[in-house]
């Protein structure tokens, strides 16, 4: 076995343990064996079976399949594009989703529990699309990440504008819900991201070597026989899909689809295949630790996840440029 | 020698310039042709023609054919045209810390299905073009901190890995030393297959390929040995400099040089350029 394949073996151990643990973290204090005999076999206490189950294993699921999405997102997008500060985040695809949700909450007082994770995906894909068609339009698909920032100031200010305007209770949780949470989270929001994530993880896995070619230039990705163009309209549209569908249940998490690859290439290596095994464990393994840091931290309160990822991934991403100014 | 290639009556306009016009030529197995002229000649643009590059010869500017094996060039899948020719561009790096491994799978692409892994014998096929190109050790090597020779060289090395019958070089020689210019042309021309390359250097050009292709203003203006090609007269209307030619003592092959008119001073009034 060589050193990657020990890695990502090992890191997939990490996901599995870290999972269990953080299902032990929380306000109900339940140990370890308490913990075992109620997933073996069955709980002596129905309060917590009631934990366990309903609270704390989607809860730690959602996070797992959200961290997966959201690295794999930003290493797909950061293959495809070339540019190592791709993100997900910077195709408008949250905008879109905090214009959706904005939307949603104005003109919706109640049955906001389907409406606003509808509106946000609506809202993401919407901006997905302008983004695309910008791009098509100046007939330059390399500039769709310069397409997507101006469309995500242009849709945080229609958002602000609604916002300022807008009910105080609605624009309270707007506000909350794009700070980004999993304490609404339920067994069913796991099994549609989960879904969206293995059809972007197929569709990753049959085309690696296409996204591979990319690596050195779009003109040497067409001399090898990629349909340039095609093939990142599709990656964009599965990044879009993957992303609109975690942020419409968790709100906004930023940072890490930026952060995760990068540690992974340092680890494992830079093409596709690797990197998008190692992004999924990692990513994993860190959005389980931040909503255990997110809900534990506080006595009698949770800090929004979003807050956390985005504190940790600026510092980390400070870092990142002390060691290569240390380097070079 | 089998055709390869037939190009007949290639043209390419576009709003007043004519880019291409009425190119005609044929390319058999085995030859290794130079493509030569000045900046702006339609070298690169005639290269791009040949492989049909983002389908360009079915844009409404762009006429005549270009037939691989007797079939047109349009009539094969982008899949198809990276089975019979493999590219080298001038520039190669990438922002990502590549290995030389990586970069050789990449040619393993048009022989891939969807979903595929590598197999032993794929890794051997990549050892043995690193070999050929004498870089067996740089398996694992960050691709971007190799010289521009061995870039090159990696390249070359997965255009083999690639089998395509056609290598195309873009300019092999541009950013390379004295000594790597004739390391990569050297090679080029040890490879068996057939070669078609834009070089800029004429004195290159005539020590390592067989046959020139001489292009001025999109028009093709000889064709032939480099002895045919490179003929002073000739070469002076299309560079717009006297030129002398003279057999070089230790090769044998035709040199030429370029001086201004009442030459060996500083001060000698420079000639206008043919284009303007």
């Amino acid at each position: 076995m060589n050193k990657v394949t020990t890695i990502l073996w090992g890191l997939s151990a990490l996901v599995i343990l870290s999972a269990m643990a953080a299902i032990t973290f929380g306000p109900a204090d339940i140990d370890s064996a308490e913990l075992i005999s109620c997933l073996v076999s069955s709980c002596q206490n129905p309060i917590v079976n009631v934990i366990i189950w309903q609270v704390r294993i989607p809860r730690v699921l959602v996070a797992l399949v959200a961290g997966m999405g959201l690295a794999i997102a930003g290493a797909i997008l950061q293959n495809t594009t070339r540019n190592p500060l791709a993100d997900p985040y910077l195709f408008g695809i949250v905008s879109g989703a905090g214009l959706g949700a904005t939307i949603a909450n104005i003109t919706l007082a109640d049955n906001l529990t389907i409406a606003l994770p509808l509106a946000a995906f609506l809202g993401a894909l919407f901006a997905v699309i302008i983004v695309v068609f910008i791009a098509k339009v100046l007939q330059r698909m390399e500039q769709l990440l310069l397409a997507g920032v101006a469309v995500s100031f242009m849709l945080a200010s229609i958002t602000q504008f609604i916002l300022y305007f807008g009910e105080p209770f609605a624009t309270n949780r707007v506000i909350f819900w794009l700070m980004g949470s999993l304490a609404r989270v339920e067994m069913s929001n796991f099994y549609v991201i989960a879904s969206v994530l293995v059809v972007a993880i197929i569709t990753v896995f049959a085309l690696h070597r296409q996204i591979d070619a990319l690596l050195l230039g779009d003109e040497s990705a067409a001399s090898l026989g990629v349909d340039v163009d095609k093939l990142r309209l599709l990656m964009l549209g599965i990044c879009a899909a993957l992303t609109a569908t975690i942020v419409a249940y968790c709100g906004g998490i930023g940072f890490v689809g930026l952060m995760i690859p990068h540690i992974v290439r340092q680890l494992v290596g830079v093409t596709t295949l690797k990197l998008i095994i190692g992004s999924a464990l990692i990513g994993a393994i860190f959005l389980i630790w931040v909503d255990v840091i997110a809900r534990s931290s506080l006595p009698h309160a949770e800090i929004p996840i979003g807050i956390i990822t985005s504190a940790l991934g600026s510092i980390f991403f400070l870092f990142i440029m002390y060691r290569s100014r240390a380097i070079n | 020698m089998s055709t390869l290639l037939n190009i007949s009556q290639l043209s390419w306009q576009v709003p007043n310039k004519a880019i291409l016009h009425n190119i005609n030529f044929t390319v058999r197995k085995g030859e290794v042709i130079g493509i030569i002229g000045p900046n702006g000649a339609g070298k690169t643009s005639l290269l791009r023609c040949i492989t049909n590059q983002n389908n360009i010869l079915a844009s409404a500017n762009v006429t005549g054919s270009v037939q691989l094996k007797n079939r047109a060039i349009t009539r094969y899948s982008t899949k198809e045209i990276a089975q019979h020719f493999a590219l080298v561009m001038q520039k190669n790096d990438s922002i990502f810390a590549l290995s030389v491994q990586d970069v050789m799978k990449m040619g393993l692409l048009p022989h891939k299905t969807l979903f595929s892994l590598d197999s032993d014998h794929d890794k051997a096929q990549i050892n043995l073009a690193l070999k050929k190109v004498g870089l067996e050790q740089a398996l694992h090597t960050n691709f971007n901190q190799l010289s521009g020779g061995e870039q090159q060289r990696v390249l070359i090395a997965r255009a083999l890995v690639q089998a395509s019958q056609i290598l195309i070089l873009d300019e092999p020689t541009t950013h390379l030393d004295v000594y790597y210019q004739h390391q990569v042309l050297q090679l080029v021309n040890k490879l068996n297959i057939t070669v078609i390359m834009t070089v800029h250097d004429l004195n290159l050009a005539s020590l390592y390929c067989q046959r020139l292709i001489l292009l001025n203003q999109g028009q093709l203006i000889c064709d032939g040995s480099p002895e045919e090609v490179l003929v002073p007269k000739q070469l002076s209307q299309v560079f717009g400099l006297p030129c002398q030619k003279s057999i070089d003592e230790m090769t044998g092959a035709i040199q030429v040089s370029f001086y201004l008119p009442d030459s060996h001073g500083k001060n000698s009034q420079f000639p206008e350029s043919p284009d303007e």
